[in-house]
């Protein structure tokens, strides 16, 4: 009880170590609490970019009207996911020509199949021209930041240039998917030859 | 028992204490590297393509809204917090802005203001609607009426507070209200939107979004509404009634990777009750009547924005606007035309030029009465202008210098120069620290010059007051500086205090001695206005946001020598609250049901003598489905009616407002 009354400063009999202690445990649990709120899986600043732009090409790119328009629109992941839980959250609820959105993850290029879009992790970074080889001419948006992507048959390239991201677009590996890419983002990409 | 009790809880305690601590601060120390700011991903989405590429990825708090940036008093009300509030009109929205001073005088009628000078007739804020200058010369200030917008497809209100004078010209004197609506890419599909309630009597918005091409998008759209009659202080309906209808399109296109094309018109009609008290020759010198006055008007706008490279862009603007408003006192025809150039590119490294030309031409045709009359009754004035501002990064991530000047031609006083120079600090990540002298001018109003008004209660004659063709343009010269610190992720503070010491501000001087006399307008006031204004945001959820502001203001006018009006220093002085707070929250419960509450308190006006009061604003709204929302709001919940202002120099009425309660549903698919 006292401990209690410590808390709010009207215990006599109270000295100030038992205060004390009692803030000390208070802050603690603030703290805590706090932290809890902190921790949601953020990724990398970068990250949080990257993913609100994998968002925004659903938009930005149009596709081959091949797939039933009731399915949904799939953001792959081949390798490790930079990501966490902040591009599920970017894209939930969220609707591209009245298809909901959803998030796959995969670990080997041979079950990536049926994406829109398709993000190639650092991890792929051995494999990736072995990736874009055997997808070429398919209408699967391919982006990744590992070096030298967009030269390699990429479609869009990340990369940091003065703390800010920028995107390289292979226009030819663009074209042979069948893919449009709309002047909004050519306007402030660079464009690969 | 009870002493071994004792220690053996403080043994544990210790205990307790101990271990939480440590892990706490294990996994503290374990998480530092890894835990990065999170940024919700619905603040970045609202971002355009350009606005993304240009987030530093490196800091944390470099938080996207490059207006945080910005070394002055910026504000956004963002399309979020508009929406939350549930409220249906413009200057409801204002309400919300840290700052502002939102005072509604009738049904139609508000006087809006910052930093003091507040009046229906207020003329030191510049307002615009995407990139159209909204603010009338007839009086050097705004029309609220037909203001009007679909809030639905509103991006953005962006609210300088301060002078804006260097980079928007004239009588950007004490702040700038930027209305920004979205591109038509962004309000695809269809919206129907409507509801009523008590002060609201109706009101529906319908929205049509459509997709022409993959570069081109065109959005057009409907809204009515129609509001109730305020009440007077002894409880009779106000008269004042008013409703309107409006039309509009926006086309957006992207022709080239290089070139995109904005073309964007309104056209609005409404009829608006009201009373007039006019001056009359027989005792008691004035006489009541009602009428429905009509307002109406269009506009039309073109812009082509142009990009050379990433960091070299150059905008041209050109607008039609025609406003007509028919009262039995006044009316106006005015024709506006406007053409204005931007270019905004990277000198080497380190600096941001932006320079712009611009010409302006309008014409009024004013129907005189007894009452209200202006001679010449025709006008037509030009307006030349240029500006240029260079940013410059003097130690990058730290320290920013930016200088400019407008220079201006206008027919009443010729060449105006408006010089301004601001710095900003960031001496860490969540810190900014900004100062800033500037200089701007209220430049002549049609009014000031040319106007002979008739007030009631005395013959038409003995009272007069008369324009004055050598009115000269009010100066300030304005001092601020500002901080804004994150010290949390959850929390942001933003405060400002300013100085503003101004010079031939305006008086009505009596031409003869004694109590009753013709007057005319002059600039004989000269005096300094202080304040300080406090806003904070926080989110301890992701699920609750809390928003708040705090403003002080303070003024200290003093009469010329030789001048002889009585009263303008005391309704300079007593026009605008010394006080204001209000503290918002945002609360999403789940279960898809969302709760807002406002609660807002404004100090008294001393003149015109209007008591203090606190208004409380509630929202509950249910989405059953993504695409429908069911809201029920209730607006100044506290007290059946309060007044907030008086009107001034026109013989309305003074209103009050009312309790409002009011239901809407809208559909979006």
């Amino acid at each position: 009880m006292a401990f209690l009354k410590a808390f709010v400063g009207r215990c006599a009999k109270c000295d100030l170590k038992t205060r004390l202690r009692a803030w000390l445990l208070l802050s603690a649990i603030v703290l805590f609490g706090a932290m809890k709120v902190c921790a949601q899986t953020a990724p990398q600043p970068e990250y949080q970019v990257k993913a609100v732009f994998l968002f925004n090409f659903a938009q930005f790119v149009t596709w081959p009207s091949q797939q039933p328009s009731d399915a949904p629109f799939v953001i792959g992941i081949l390798g490790d996911d930079p990501f966490g839980s902040y591009l599920d959250e970017t894209v939930r609820g969220e609707k591209v020509n009245n298809r909901s959105l959803t998030i796959q993850r995969f670990r080997r290029n041979a079950e990536a199949r049926n994406c829109n879009i398709l993000f190639i992790g650092q991890s792929e970074r051995d494999r990736v021209a072995q990736i874009l080889s055997s997808r070429k001419g398919r209408s699967v948006l391919t982006v990744s930041d590992i070096d030298g992507f967009a030269d390699l048959g990429g479609m869009i390239q990340f990369f940091t240039e003065k703390n800010k991201i920028r995107m390289r677009i292979n226009l030819d590996a663009v074209k042979a998917g069948n893919l449009k890419i709309s002047s909004k983002l050519l306007r402030v990409a660079e464009v690969a030859h | 028992m009870r002493i071994s009790g004792q220690v053996t809880w403080q043994f544990n305690i210790r205990r307790v204490c101990v271990v939480i601590v440590l892990v706490v601060a294990s996994a503290a120390v374990a998480r530092a590297q890894e835990l990065y700011a999170y940024t919700p991903p619905e603040e970045l989405k609202k971002l355009s393509v350009e606005e993304l590429l240009d987030v530093d990825v490196t800091s944390v708090s470099k938080y996207p809204e490059k207006l945080s940036e910005a070394a002055a008093a910026v504000s956004v009300l963002t399309q979020d917090d508009i929406h939350s509030s549930g409220v249906t009109n413009i200057p409801d929205a204002l309400r919300l802005v840290p700052g502002l001073d939102v005072a509604q005088v009738d049904s139609h009628t508000w006087a809006i203001s910052s930093r003091g000078f507040n009046d229906i007739f207020a003329n030191k804020l510049l307002v615009m609607i995407d990139g159209r200058t909204v603010y009338t010369p007839l009086f050097s200030g705004v029309f609220w009426d037909t203001q009007d917008v679909l809030l639905a497809d509103v991006d953005r209100i962006e609210v300088v507070r301060g002078p804006g004078a260097t980079l928007w010209g004239a009588n950007a004197v004490d702040g700038v209200i930027n209305i920004i609506t979205k591109s038509a890419r962004d309000t695809q599909g269809l919206l129907i939107s409507g509801g009523g309630g008590l002060e609201d009597r109706g009101f529906t918005d319908i929205r049509y979004g459509v997709k022409l091409t993959d570069d081109a998008f065109l959005r057009v759209y409907g809204r009515y509404f129609n509001r109730d009659d305020l009440v007077l202080s002894n409880d009779t309906g106000a008269h004042d009634a008013w409703d309107m209808y409006h039309g509009g399109f926006r086309l957006d296109w992207d022709s080239s990777s290089q070139n995109s094309f904005t073309f964007q018109g309104d056209i609005y009609t409404g009829q608006e009750d009201e009373t007039y008290l006019v001056p009359t020759f027989i005792p008691p010198f004035a006489t009541a009547i009602t009428s429905t006055d009509d307002v109406s008007g269009g506009n039309l706008l073109g812009r082509w924005r142009h990009t050379f490279a990433a960091d070299s862009i150059l905008t041209l603007q050109a607008y039609y606007d025609r406003t007509v408003r028919d009262s039995p006192i006044f009316g106006e025809d005015r024709d506006t035309g406007d053409i204005d150039l931007q270019h905004r590119f990277a000198l080497g490294d380190r600096q941001q030029i932006i320079w712009g030309l611009g010409f302006r031409v309008t014409h009024s045709d004013i129907k005189n009465s007894v009452n209200v009359a202006f001679i010449p009754s025709n006008r037509t004035l030009t307006l030349y202008s240029a500006f240029v501002q260079d940013e410059i990064t003097i130690l990058p991530e730290r320290l920013r210098l930016t200088i400019g000047s407008k220079f201006e031609h206008n027919d009443f006083t010729g060449f105006e120069i408006q010089p301004s120079a601001r710095a900003l600090w960031t001496p860490g990540h969540e810190q900014t620290i900004w100062g800033s002298i500037s200089r701007a001018v209220r430049t002549p109003s049609e009014a000031e010059n040319d106007v002979r008004l008739n007030p009631a209660g005395a013959p038409p004659g003995f009272v007069t007051i008369f324009g004055n063709p050598n009115f000269d343009s009010e100066e300030l010269l304005a001092y601020e500086i500002g901080y804004r610190v994150q010290p949390i992720n959850q929390l942001k503070l933003d405060l400002t205090a300013y100085y503003n010491d101004y010079d031939h501000l305006r008086t009505i001087e009596p031409i003869l001695p004694g109590p009753v006399s013709p007057s005319r307008v002059d600039n004989k006031l000269f005096g300094h206005t202080y304040g300080t204004e406090i806003s904070a945001t926080a989110q301890p959820f992701k699920q609750w946001r809390l928003q708040s502001g705090y403003t002080y203001w303070q003024a200290d006018l003093h009469r010329e020598h030789g001048s002889h009006d009585t009263m303008t220093e005391q309704t300079d002085e007593g026009s605008s609250p010394h006080n204001q707070f209000f503290i918002r929250s945002i609360l999403d419960l789940g279960w898809n049901v969302e709760f807002d509450s406002t609660v807002r308190y404004v100090d008294v006006l001393p003149f015109p003598k209007i008591p203090s009061y606190v208004m409380l604003d509630l929202r509950l709204a249910w989405l059953p489905r993504k695409d429908l929302e069911i809201a029920i709001v209730g607006q100044n919940l506290l007290d059946d009616r309060h007044p907030e202002f008086a009107p001034t120099f026109i013989g309305t009425q003074k209103s009050e407002v009312e309790r409002n309660v009011y239901g809407m549903v809208v559909w979006h698919f």
